[in-house]
């Protein structure tokens, strides 16, 4: 892959399932409370959008695919299956392919991950978030920690094949030690992958209103760099290491479908609010018209739109803009500079900016590589911005 | 239309306070005379630049002859020289005024005098003006007109009985105010047969014809084909037209004593066609020139650079063009060890100043830095040589220079006696030096002080404003300049000095202003990816430190699933925010910093 060139075919594939069964305070993804009625509406469409891509395109087999959400776990059973079978039967599945879904506490029993192996899912993304009642209450969460437990004992009892937890941290109120206590007792049931996120306050949630309003405190820098490197040392005492500025992995168990976000590759998606990238070649294929190196599309947010979209025959999508080869270079120095895979340089003046930041002891370099240290991974914005400037 | 005989023409100008209703009674005339019909009426039919509507000043003088049939059955041809009304364009106002015979003075029936309508009514009165007060705002229920035209008899002398009551905005009495026009107002005189002489009282560029010359005539004639000759500017040229406003340019076949116009002689640049400047014939003994012709100079200067060093050719271009427009618009190439190559800029004040810098940030697209305003200092060196400084950064090492002096001004502040406290206050503050106090009917007080020009160049005028609820108004005239004890205030930026920074305070105030100085660089300067030091320094010695602390976190912890777009969004926005933002050696200082100075408490 070279500087300007776009990403070659997709090989895997996002589905956005956006049921809920409450607004988190933090959320503001494409979700829909409530409303177990439209699930069978929404799946009919998202299947009609699935049968028309897996015909328009012509590729390998996914080597990955990704049930994101909303809350993918409150999918009724029946519906799931279909689904999957839909994407088997649609685009093939390639041998080790990494089939994740992501699921809440309270939807997880013995059954359900025993359904969920069955139809070839072999990953499961775990929402725990905390295991401190009064965190989970601030955050609007629906479950609470002992659920988060005994999902998790289900998921590992089940012989679910990689398992991973996200945990917010920097939540006000809730203390280092809180969070380490947390982490510690997550480790127990051995995950093979962490995502460890701040709490950020995103424009318009209800989070923003409290704090804008007074009712909440905001995140604070001194929390956030201390349990920011109280989860890089637990973790990495554990085996897990991090490879992403919000994800440490056992060697060998980083999220196959994440990476090929963050590494440039293309990817199919399907769904209300889901984004796809596309290769100019596969993009034209699917019927995009305009020119560019690479493509990003989007769909409605609103379930009921997209819904309506799929229907009118223009597959649910809102939106799309080709990139230029500007704009391709800096999505891949600003996603390739959160891994700790680093980045490639192009230019001498990037170059000697490095070097002025590796001085700084912000960048390293190695093999002809640079990449960001535990400091600079803090300021990770700032240092993109920085090399992508010259 | 035939030329109109002198005793047919009047020309006139309206003298009033910001707000008072100067536009709004010129419109009226303009649409009671049918100069301008009542379709193509817009608000300030007189200011045509964007600026000018915007911050409803008049920065530009401008002409329009309004032909009007009075009630003793003539024909009469009035002349509205309209004036700008800022502080900073006096010299402006006084040449308009020379143009004319007669002034409308227009008042506020609830506000009363203001001290700039008074400073410009004496103007007029010293250039030998017949007055015609109007008492404007008749309609609005907290008028007190009666007690206006007292304080008008009282403060000019005009019997308060020979007042007008008018309601610009309904058009109550503006009748009466065209009637007296005519009958108050005296003819030009002059001689329509004897070597031309005639006003330069502005001008304008045009990028097709040329220079256009806003003229009054006093004697002789003009007419296409006339070779004439600027006296101060001593530059001659042939006339191709010759016109007048009503109130867009139309050609005539030939101006005449007493007329106001314009001409066009392929003038390529404003600097030959000067305000006040008196313009005669070729091959005719020179008559004596229009007295008051003065050069117009700036009163203050600053740094401009653009903030990409490749935009420093457009910038000139920029600069030029302007200039062809603003006569008082001075530059010269500088260059900044911190911002690079750029230019030292002069100007008539902050609000000509500001006019500039927006007018090239919008018209032509730049983005800029300026540094902070700073007036000329006399400097006097040790070895007998004197230097005019108008850059703080080039004043020279303390060991060379003698002493220095500081330009002073002449201030007059008309204001409630209830306020008087406060604003003395204020001039004390400022280093001011009290000269006189003087009562005047009604609550008002006439107050003087001397006082440095610099420093009331800033924030002077909104000081007084708020100190005295907006009732005090001022004017000031430069006063010669004063032996002071001046030092040079360096600020270094991670340890390295940046020029643009550099600032000349008085000693005493030094230690203070320069400790407040990095205090507030501190809050404007964001922070880096490293920690930056601020220190100030006078002579090399560092006098007060501050610290802008690293950067601590600036990451997105969630890439938002496969939403890369956002990402890149919010990544293009931040880029945008650091490209406002000058880098000097390896930190990002945005133009708030430049300006710090100016707004130190005292």
């Amino acid at each position: 892959m070279t500087a300007e060139g776009g990403p070659g075919p997709a090989r895997s594939l996002y589905l956005h399932i956006p049921f809920c069964t409450q607004r988190c305070h933090y959320c503001d993804f494409a979700i829909q409370v409530g409303g177990p009625d439209l699930q069978g509406r929404y799946l009919q469409a998202l299947l009609e959008e699935l049968r028309w891509l897996g015909e328009a395109r012509v590729a390998a087999p996914l080597e990955s695919v990704f049930l994101g959400g909303g809350t993918p776990s409150l999918l009724r059973p029946e519906l799931l299956e279909r689904l999957l079978q839909a994407v088997v039967a649609g685009f093939r599945l390639a041998p080790q392919a990494e089939v994740t879904i992501e699921a809440n506490p309270e939807g997880v029993t013995s059954e359900r991950v025993r359904l969920w192996r069955g139809l070839g899912i072999n990953r499961v993304s775990l929402g725990v978030q905390s295991l401190d009642d009064s965190t989970l209450s601030w955050l609007g969460r629906s479950h609470d920690a002992g659920q988060a437990e005994r999902a998790l004992a289900a998921l590992r009892q089940g012989g679910m094949a990689a398992l991973s937890c996200d945990l917010i941290y920097a939540v006000p109120g809730q203390d280092a030690a809180t969070f380490e206590r947390g982490l510690r007792r997550v480790l127990e049931f051995q995950p093979e992958h962490v995502s460890c996120y701040e709490l950020t306050v995103e424009p318009g949630t209800p989070l923003a209103r409290g704090v804008a309003s007074g009712r909440s405190q905001s995140p604070q820098v001194e929390a956030f760099l201390e349990q920011r490197r109280l989860a890089v040392a637990v973790l990495g005492e554990a085996g897990l290491r991090r490879y992403e500025v919000s994800n440490y992995a056992r060697p060998g168990c980083e999220s196959r479908h994440n990476l090929v976000y963050w590494q440039g590759g293309a990817y199919l998606a399907a769904g209300s609010g889901a984004h796809g990238f596309l290769g100019p070649i596969e993009a034209a294929g699917l019927g995009f018209e305009g020119k560019g190196v690479a493509l990003r599309y989007w769909h409605f947010r609103n379930a009921a739109s997209y819904a309506r979209s799929v229907a009118d025959g223009s597959l649910g999508v809102r939106g799309h803009e080709w990139l230029t080869p500007e704009d391709l270079a800096l999505e891949r120095l600003a996603c390739g500079l959160r891994l700790t895979t680093g980045v490639e340089l192009q230019t001498p003046a990037q170059w000697r900016t490095a070097a002025h930041l590796q001085g700084l002891g912000l960048l390293e370099v190695a093999g002809g590589r640079v990449r960001a240290t535990s400091n600079g991974v803090d300021v990770l914005d700032r240092l993109t911005l920085e090399l992508a400037a010259v | 239309m035939p030329s109109h005989s002198p005793r047919h023409i009047r020309n006139f100008s309206i003298i009033a306070h910001i707000d008072h209703g100067k536009s709004t009674l010129a419109d009226r005339l303009l649409e009671i005379t049918g100069t301008v019909s009542a379709r193509d009426m817009t608000e300030q039919v007189l200011d045509t630049m964007d600026l000018e509507r915007e911050r409803g000043i008049t920065i530009k003088a401008q002409a329009v002859r309004m032909p009007y049939h009075a009630e003793d059955g003539q024909d009469y041809e009035l002349n509205l020289i309209d004036t700008p009304g800022h502080v900073d364009f006096a010299y402006e106002v006084s040449r308009a005024l020379a143009a004319c015979e007669g002034a409308l003075l227009v008042v506020d029936a609830s506000q009363g005098i203001e001290a700039q309508t008074l400073a410009n009514v004496y103007k007029a009165l010293e250039l030998g003006l017949e007055i015609v007060p109007i008492i404007n705002k008749i309609d609005l229920p907290q008028s007190e007109p009666e007690q206006v035209a007292q304080e008008i008899e009282a403060v000019i002398g005009i019997a308060a009985a020979d007042c007008l009551l008018v309601s610009a905005r309904t058009g109550e009495g503006v009748d009466r105010v065209l009637e007296a026009i005519v009958t108050r107002l005296p003819a030009p005189k002059g001689d329509p047969e004897a070597t031309l002489r005639a006003l330069i009282f502005d001008c304008k560029y045009d990028s097709y014809r040329g220079v256009v010359v806003y003229v009054r005539l006093l004697d002789g004639s003009l007419r296409s084909g006339t070779q004439i000759r600027m006296m101060a500017a001593q530059k001659t040229f042939a006339v191709d037209e010759v016109g007048v406003f009503r109130p867009g340019m139309e050609a005539v076949a030939e101006l005449r004593a007493g007329e106001v116009g314009y001409l066009i002689a392929s003038i390529r640049n404003v600097r030959d066609s000067k305000v006040g400047d008196t313009i005669t014939e070729v091959g005719r003994a020179e008559p004596l020139p229009v007295p008051g012709y003065r050069q117009a100079s700036p009163m203050v200067w600053a740094g401009l650079f653009p903030i990409d060093s490749n935009d420093y050719q457009d910038l000139k271009e920029a600069l030029e063009r302007l200039q062809l427009n603003d006569a008082a618009l001075a530059f010269e190439p500088e260059s900044s060890l911190a911002l690079g190559f750029g230019f030292r800029c002069g100007f008539l004040g902050l609000l000509h100043m500001e006019i500039v810098q927006e007018r090239l940030e919008r018209e032509f697209d730049l983005e800029l830095i300026t540094t902070a305003p700073s007036v000329a200092y006399r400097v006097q060196l040790r070895d007998g040589h004197t230097a005019e400084i108008d850059n703080p950064d080039q004043l020279p090492e303390p060991g060379l220079v003698d002493f220095i002096e500081e330009p002073r001004v002449k201030l007059e502040v008309v204001l409630p006696k209830q306020f008087l406290g406060g604003i003395m206050e204020l001039c004390q503050e400022r280093r001011g030096e009290f000269v006189h106090l003087e009562y005047q009917p009604g609550d008002r007080a006439l107050l003087t002080y001397d006082l440095p020009l610099g420093e009331i160049i800033h924030d002077f005028y909104d000081q007084l404003k708020s100190r005295s609820r907006g009732y005090a108004s001022m004017d000031y005239q430069l006063a010669g300049y004063r032996r002071e004890q001046l030092v040079k205030l360096d600020i270094l930026v991670a340890g390295a000095k940046v020029d643009a920074l550099s600032a000349i305070v008085h000693r005493e105030q030094a230690a203070n202003q320069g400790r407040k100085l990095v205090q507030r660089l501190r809050q404007v300067i964001p922070r880096q990816l490293f920690e930056v030091a601020l220190q100030a320094a006078i002579g090399g010695k560092v006098i007060a430190r501050e610290t802008v602390p690293a950067l601590r976190k600036d990451v997105l912890a969630k890439c938002y699933g496969g939403d890369i777009t956002r990402k890149r969004k919010l990544l293009e926005k931040q880029r945008e925010g650091k490209q406002r933002m000058k880098r000097v050696g390896s930190v990002e200082i945005p133009q708030e910093a430049f300006m710090a100075v100016l707004s130190l408490d005292r």
